[in-house]
């Protein structure tokens, strides 16, 4: 087994005593104190998650906007340097989400390309051979999710600049006499602020947002906080065989900018209609539905739970999974966890609306 | 960690309060941290006759389920039916008020195979 990859902050998470776990190749914390008081304080305060194992690929070149638009599915032209915007590298002959990716256009030719931890080399696979320098920078920072109704006006105390960056906003700002970014993106269905700086100031600048009165959070809570908030996660609702229409992503494609890497296939399963979609099921009682949990509707099978978890904010659990696309929202389904039948109801995405 | 020195302990990490010839049971301090925050809690129907390491419940935290596998054998008198609203009294009095199921005793053996405090200490520490 290859050695885990340490966070910049390992000692930091140790020193509050953090539980640590193995995600993506990276030995990260999944809980400091624990995951419901972690979830509830991000629903009605302010956490801080260290999120480090992103990766981040540093595109620059005069090239950098062409290749990146024919490489993503979302269109670039929708945004502009200084904004943030959600895309997905797809499989050139499948089609299938090989990873979704948060693209920061820090400025002209350069961007900040981050893809999920396992997924870096795929990402620079899919450059090489473009014409863009990509440049794996992963190492060379952290990255802090800044999370909750409270977030901003918390961070305003260690940067005023990081803290009023608007949804979807990058700008540069200076911590400790080091430039760091910001983007006002996020991963738990609140409003927030992600952080992207030089390890050099990475200590300093997690034990300054703690000392503001934001508590860490660990990746137990933004598990189940992406869960209520019906964001899909990369090996669960994205992967392999899934395409960004079946995960019901569709606004993250745009088809009426060109071509793009994966477009042919996507555009053939549009014509023909997805034989499957991602659909929430309120569940009824607390307990959980996992992953490979089948659906049945009138005693036949109608999909298959791909992420499930009690919710916090509802106190019933809830499950995301692809049903067939004849099963509407508003009926009724029934999940078989280990053989015994839970009643649910298929409902819109999110479980739990934005605050 | 706290183990009170009344109660038997197994190597499943339940721990047994032996009253007459009934035991109460639930799962030790170690076990809750282990597990993290519980959510749910499935519990056996009273009457059901278990024995010892068979099935007699299931805990669900946030992150895994685990069997509860009962630590002596037994007929199901009693169980904790405060669990079903609020599982987290597991996490939070674990010994006492996150007890999980009483059953009567009905073999010889009883409580005998199990270690005491001292002994599941060194259990969870080795």
């Amino acid at each position: 087994m290859t050695e885990l990859q340490k966070s910049p902050l390992d000692a930091a998470h140790r020193a509050l005593d953090a539980r640590m776990v193995e995600f993506g190749g990276w030995d990260m914390p999944i809980q400091y104190g624990g995951v419901l008081q972690e979830h509830r304080a991000c629903r009605e305060g302010a956490v801080v998650f260290d999120v480090s194992h992103l990766g981040t690929v540093r595109v620059t070149g005069d090239a950098a906007f062409e290749v990146l638009q024919q490489t993503f599915t979302n269109d670039l032209n929708r945004i502009a340097p200084g904004r943030a915007q959600y895309t997905h590298l797809l499989d050139p002959v499948d089609a299938h989400v090989v990873d979704d990716i948060i693209v920061w256009w820090v400025a002209d030719n350069d961007f900040f390309v981050m893809p999920n931890a396992s997924n870096t080399s795929r990402l620079t696979e899919a450059l090489s051979g473009t014409g863009v320098v990509a440049q794996d920078i992963t190492s060379s920072r952290v990255v802090l999710a800044v999370q909750g109704p409270n977030a901003r006006k918390l961070l305003r105390m260690v940067g005023e600049d990081a803290a009023t960056v608007g949804r979807f906003c990058v700008t540069s700002f200076m911590f400790s006499g080091v430039e760091c970014v910001a983007a006002g993106t996020g991963y738990t269905g609140e409003d927030g602020v992600e952080i992207h700086a030089p390890v050099a100031v990475a200590r300093n600048l997690w034990d300054a947002i703690l000392e503001v009165g934001i508590q860490p959070a660990g990746l137990g809570a933004r598990d189940t906080l992406r869960l209520e908030a019906g964001l899909p996660l990369h090996g669960h609702e994205l992967g392999e065989g899934i395409t960004p229409l079946q995960a019901n992503l569709g606004w993250v494609v745009r088809f009426d900018k060109g071509s793009f890497r994966g477009s042919d296939a996507l555009l053939a399963e549009r014509d023909m209609g997805v034989a499957r979609i991602l659909r929430g099921i309120a569940i009824e009682g607390r307990q959980p539905a996992r992953a490979g949990a089948q659906v049945f509707q009138s005693g036949l099978v109608v999909g298959e739970v791909t992420s499930g978890n009690f919710s916090v904010m509802l106190g019933h659990a809830i499950a995301i999974g692809f049903l067939k696309p004849s099963v509407e929202i508003g009926e009724e389904v029934s999940v078989d966890v280990r053989g015994n039948l839970l009643e649910g109801k298929v409902v819109a995405l999110p479980f739990v609306a934005k605050h | 960690m706290d183990f009170p020195a009344e109660l038997k302990y197994s190597k499943e990490h339940e721990w047994v309060r032996t009253e007459g010839d009934e035991a109460v049971i639930g799962i030790t301090d170690f076990a809750q941290d282990a597990l993290g925050d519980v959510v749910y809690v499935a519990l056996v129907a009273i009457g059901t006759e278990v024995e010892v390491d068979g099935n007699c419940g299931e805990i669900e935290s946030t992150k895994s389920v685990s069997e509860l596998y009962a630590p002596v054998s037994g007929t199901v008198v009693a169980v904790n039916d405060a669990l079903v609203s609020n599982p987290e009294l597991l996490n939070t009095d674990p010994y006492g008020d996150g007890w999980i199921v009483r059953l009567r005793i009905n073999s010889s053996v009883g409580t005998d195979a199990l270690m005491d405090a001292d002994q599941y200490r060194g259990f969870v520490e080795a």
